[in-house]
This record gives C-alpha cells, sequence and structure tokens, in this order.
C-alpha cells in the first residue's frame, strides 16, 4: 500500500529552468521517507507541488488515494505541511495558532480540544500553550509548527528541512520527535533535508535527487552498500618494520583474487579493501593473509557513511578525483574538513 | 458556509494581532489627528475663497481627511500578507483545506474594520473642532459603506500586487507612487471648482474622489441622491474589480 505515488512529476519553471524532471516514486504507509539532495536540486520544488502548492507542468502523484492535480481539496484535507519557514503566528499564543488550525480543518469544538492536549503533551509544549509564541525558543517554535500539521490526524506529514537552523541539541530532540510520530501517531512521514546523517538517522528509506531527477532509491544500508560495501582497513606492519610497502604489496597480491574485493588502495602503512560486505570478507581476509604468512597487525572495517554515497551518486568526488576511486584516506580527509 | 467561517476565525487573528500592538494603535490614532490639525491651519486662509461660501476649511477638509486615512491604511494591506509569505504562514495555510478567498478577504476585511474605527475617531474630533454632519446618524451609516468599499478596493489591489511582487520593496514602491498621486487627483484638499480643468477631468476616474465627494455631501449639502447614487455604484465596482484582481493574483502564485 501506498501513501505516495508519484507519477512522472515534473516542473518547468518561466524560463525553461527545470526544476523537477520526470519524477517517480512511492512511499509506502507508515515509513518515514527521507528525500535528500543539495541545495537547488528539486526537493522544495516536489515538496510544493506534492503539498498543492505550485502545480506541476506534467505528470503526477497520488497522495492517501487523491490526485494532487484532479482533487487538491483531498490531498490537503489527508496531509499535515510543515514547510522550512516556520509558519507559526508569533503575536498569537500556541493554543490560539492551533485552535486556527483546527477550524481549517473543520474540526468540532470538543475534538479540537482533546486532540490539541494530546498534541501539546506530545511535542513537550503542555503549560506553555497560552504563551505568545514570540517569548519562545527556535526549537518550541518548530515543535508548535510540527503540531499544527498534525491537528487533524493526516495520513502523510511533509517536513521540509524540519530542522535547518537549529542547534545540534535541538536538532536531537527534533529527531526524537519525529521518531515518536511514526511511532504513536502511525502517519507517513515525508522528509527532505541536506543533512546526511538526519537522512540517515530517521529515515526507512531515502531518495536523493539531483539536478531535478532522481538518481539512487532505497534504505540506507542498501544506499551504503551499493557503492562497493565495505571498506577494510587492515596493516601488516609492525611499528619498526622497515619493508612496510613490501608487505603490503603482498598482501594485494595475496587478496587480488578474492570474490569480495571491488578495488584496494595502498597507503602508507595501510591497505583499504573496498569489499562488498565487511561481516563476511573479514575473516576470510585474515584467514587468506595468515596462510600466505603474512601476519595481520591491525584489522578494522567500516561502513560508508551515506555522506559517501551522496557524494558518489552526485558524481562530485568522482569528478573530482577523475575516476580513482575514492580512498580511506579522501574519506578521512573530507570528514576532517567538514567537523573542522 | 465554510467561507464565513473561515473568514471570522482569521478576521479574530487579525484583530487580535492589531490589537496587541500597543504602539501602533497609538500612532494610527494620532496621526489622522495630526492631519486634521495641520492642514486646517495651514490652509486655513483658503476659507476666504468664494468658492468654500462660508464653509470653514476644516469643514470642507474632515471628509478628505477620513477618506485619505482609509485609503493610506488600506493600500498597505498588502504588507501583511508579505509578512505572512515570509515567515511560510502562508503557504502553510495553503497546504491546508482552506478557502483560498477567504485568505483574502479576512486580510481585507480586518484592515476595513481598524479603518472604520480610525475614521469614526478622526469624524469625532472633528465634531468636536465643529464640523455638523448634516445628514446626521443615517448619514453616517452611508459613510461608512462608502469608504469601506473604497478600502475594500484598495487593499484587495494591494494584496494583489503584494502577491504579484512578493517582496516588500517593490510594493513600497507601488504604494508611495500611487498614493499621494490618488490624493491630489481629487477633491480632497481643494474644491472641484478650483481645480484645473484637466484635473477636474482626471477626478472623475479616481475611486478616491468618488468617496470623497459622497461623505463630503453627507456632511455638508446632505441627501444628494443622483451623486450619492453614482458614488455608491462606482466604489462597488472598485470593490469588485480589486477583489477578483486580488484573486487573479492568489491563482498565479499557485503557478
Amino acid at each position: 500500500m501506498n501513501a505516495i505515488l508519484v507519477d512522472k512529476l515534473t516542473k518547468v519553471f518561466p524560463g525553461g529552468i527545470v526544476a523537477v524532471d520526470s519524477v517517480d516514486f512511492d512511499v509506502r504507509v507508515g515509513e518515514i521517507f527521507g528525500f535528500l539532495g543539495p541545495n537547488g536540486a528539486g526537493k522544495t520544488t516536489t515538496i510544493k507541488m506534492l503539498n498543492t502548492l505550485i502545480r506541476p507542468t506534467s505528470g503526477t502523484a497520488i497522495i492517501s488515494g487523491y490526485d494532487i492535480r484532479k482533487n487538491a481539496a483531498g490531498v490537503r484535507r489527508r496531509i499535515g505541511y510543515v514547510g522550512q519557514n516556520v509558519g507559526v503566528d508569533e503575536y498569537a499564543t500556541a493554543w490560539e495558532n492551533l485552535v486556527l488550525y483546527g477550524h481549517f480543518y473543520r474540526l468540532d469544538r470538543s475534538t479540537l480540544k482533546q486532540r490539541m492536549n494530546e498534541l501539546l503533551d506530545l511535542v513537550d509544549l503542555a503549560g506553555h500553550e497560552h504563551r505568545m509564541v514570540s517569548t519562545y525558543s527556535g526549537g518550541m517554535r518548530k515543535r508548535l509548527d510540527i503540531a499544527m500539521g498534525l491537528i487533524h490526524w493526516p495520513d502523510v506529514v511533509f517536513l521540509d528541512e524540519p530542522t535547518v537552523g537549529l542547534d545540534p541539541q535541538t536538532r536531537a530532540h527534533i529527531w526524537d520527535y519525529i521518531r515518536a510520530l511514526a511511532r504513536f501517531l502511525n502517519v507517513t512521514i515525508f522528509l527532505t533535508t541536506h543533512y546526511m546523517d538526519e537522512a540517515d538517522q530517521l529515515s526507512d528509506r531515502i531518495a536523493i535527487i539531483d539536478n531535478g531527477k532522481i538518481i539512487a532509491v532505497g534504505t540506507p544500508d542498501e544506499l551504503k552498500k551499493s557503492i562497493s560495501g565495505d571498506v577494510v582497513i587492515l596493516s601488516p606492519c609492525s611499528a619498526r618494520e622497515e619493508d612496510c610497502q613490501g608487505f603490503i604489496e603482498k598482501s594485494r597480491q595475496s587478496l587480488a583474487d578474492r570474490s569480495y574485493v571491488v578495488a584496494m588502495q595502498a597507503m602508507e602503512r595501510d591497505l583499504a579493501v573496498y569489499v562488498t560486505e565487511g561481516e563476511t570478507a573479514l575473516p576470510d581476509i585474515v584467514r587468506r593473509l595468515n596462510q600466505d604468512g603474512i601476519e595481520v597487525r591491525t584489522i578494522a572495517f567500516s561502513r560508508p557513511s551515506l555522506d559517501d554515497v551522496f557524494l558518489r551518486y552526485t558524481g562530485k568526488i568522482i569528478r573530482d578525483q577523475e575516476g580513482v576511486p575514492t580512498t580511506y584516506a579522501d574519506i578521512q580527509r573530507r570528514r576532517n574538513k567538514r567537523k573542522s | 458556509m465554510s467561507l464565513v467561517t473561515d473568514v471570522w476565525f482569521q478576521l479574530l487573528r487579525h484583530l487580535r494581532m492589531q490589537l496587541r500592538m500597543r504602539m501602533w494603535i497609538v500612532v494610527s490614532l494620532i496621526q489622522p489627528i495630526i492631519w486634521l490639525v495641520l492642514f486646517t491651519q495651514v490652509f486655513t486662509s483658503l476659507s476666504t475663497l468664494p468658492d468654500l461660501e462660508g464653509v470653514s476649511y476644516l469643514q470642507f477638509f474632515a471628509p478628505g481627511v477620513i477618506v485619505m486615512t482609509v485609503m493610506f491604511g488600506s493600500a498597505w494591506a498588502g504588507m501583511g500578507l508579505l509578512h505572512d509569505m515570509d515567515m511560510g504562514i502562508l503557504d502553510k495555510m495553503m497546504a491546508t483545506p482552506v478557502t483560498r478567498l477567504s485568505i483574502l478577504l479576512a486580510r481585507v476585511m480586518a484592515s476595513m474594520i481598524v479603518l472604520l474605527v480610525q475614521a469614526m475617531v478622526i469624524l469625532g474630533i472633528a465634531v468636536i473642532m465643529g464640523v455638523y454632519v448634516t445628514t446626521g446618524l443615517p448619514g453616517l451609516l452611508v459613510m461608512v459603506i462608502l469608504v469601506s468599499l473604497l478600502g475594500l478596493g484598495f487593499a484587495a489591489f494591494s494584496s494583489g500586487v503584494a502577491m504579484y511582487v512578493k517582496r516588500s520593496e517593490p510594493l513600497v514602491g507601488v504604494v508611495n507612487f500611487i498614493a499621494l498621486p490618488t490624493v491630489f487627483l481629487s477633491s480632497a484638499m481643494m474644491p472641484p471648482n478650483l481645480l484645473p480643468e484637466w484635473l477636474d477631468t482626471m477626478r472623475r476616474f479616481n475611486p478616491l474622489d468618488y468617496a470623497v465627494t459622497g461623505v463630503r455631501d453627507l456632511v455638508l449639502n446632505g441627501w444628494v441622491w443622483p451623486d450619492l447614487l453614482s458614488s455608491l455604484g462606482v466604489l462597488s465596482v472598485w470593490a469588485m474589480m480589486g477583489t477578483i484582481f486580488g484573486m487573479i493574483m492568489f491563482r498565479y502564485k499557485l503557478q
């Protein structure tokens, strides 16, 4: 059963800019679907089309059984939209904001009151509901924003960059709320973000969009495996060993015929082995090297992060490196650069 | 009847917001008083002109101030919409089943209500300063209708322009460009007989002038039905045109 079914959805803006180019994907009921892409990739345009805020040039999407082109009113009744900007009224209290939205969805007074108390508890704003929103912190505003999108028991909630501009601690909190929504309210969540860790942490499945096209869809694990599996870093050299490169070269030859090896890259004192699956490759690598008389001093394997997946799929690293496979060192360097 | 309730709840929101901005209330009540006092002082010698026929300039100008206040106020209605647009409030609302027309109407009506209160205060002060309203309370009611229609049109046009330009700077430009010439191309400050002929012709295409002459008749001359009906007619068309323009611009935003 699909919560969202997107069929050749296309948006061409005046001036011929193709923001979204014949995009197809589906979102299953109850899953958190991460929609990932660099800025300007077409994320927000897609979400705005799905939310009936702009009209597609061609193609369409079915949300909860309603066609976004033919039955926008039906779609609006079944979705909750939490946009990139916090769409709450600062000159009102949380309570007043929620009441207004309750009326937009034609909820009767007692149902609305009950639902509001439920949601205020869920997003931890109970006790603050009669304060002016202008006195709220950024995180509180975002939580209210999310609660407003949930007032009518929507089937699908769209969260467009829900943590942009929030500090790391608040981000982590918002993630908890999003997980709680999926778990307790059983809603389908469509999440756009350009934070890899956010998508990785929250999503059941991810679609990557670049230049208006979907370039990969899958679970975070599938996507990571799809780019060469895991990377095993081993060192055959002890600290005082002189001929380190010799041992590395020997190791390389010894492993060359293994079917799980995708690529290898020698480093100063280590050998990076790209393998299809680290769990099964690791014991075999150790056994094989021992048979050939090479002592493995250290060995570790890591999964590529979604960052690496993203960079690989959007082509940026490959283009930078001119076809040379991404090395462990490259990945580390990139990580360090990001941290600093 | 969802349109009525949609308008009602948004109207509450807008009025609540206005009431919570105390400074704004004070300023918007003081400003027209300054208009009234300052202008009548500057133009005090105009009352000796033959065409005013012994009417004090205050008596002549008070209707103009009321209409101008409503016009200036409503011409800025689009700014509130831009605020909602910038804050993401508009997008969030548009993704709900709320009727589109209600978003426009609630805004326009909120600014109407505020401006009518302002207009009443000005009129009250004018009366205290010695202006006498010939047509009394029924006249007051018709005045309210006249300025409401005028304001409705301006507020709706302003909202439509806001939807189109999507930024405050061009809207400020447009409002400044339109507002003052609209006043000068009318008989708000000067009796029609004293206007140059081309201006006298131009003012017949100016909705503001129909409001000014309507209100002035009700204050000074009593029930001049042919003029009053033409004012009501023209201003109704104006208000309708504004609303239609506003709605078209709302649709345009959806493209």
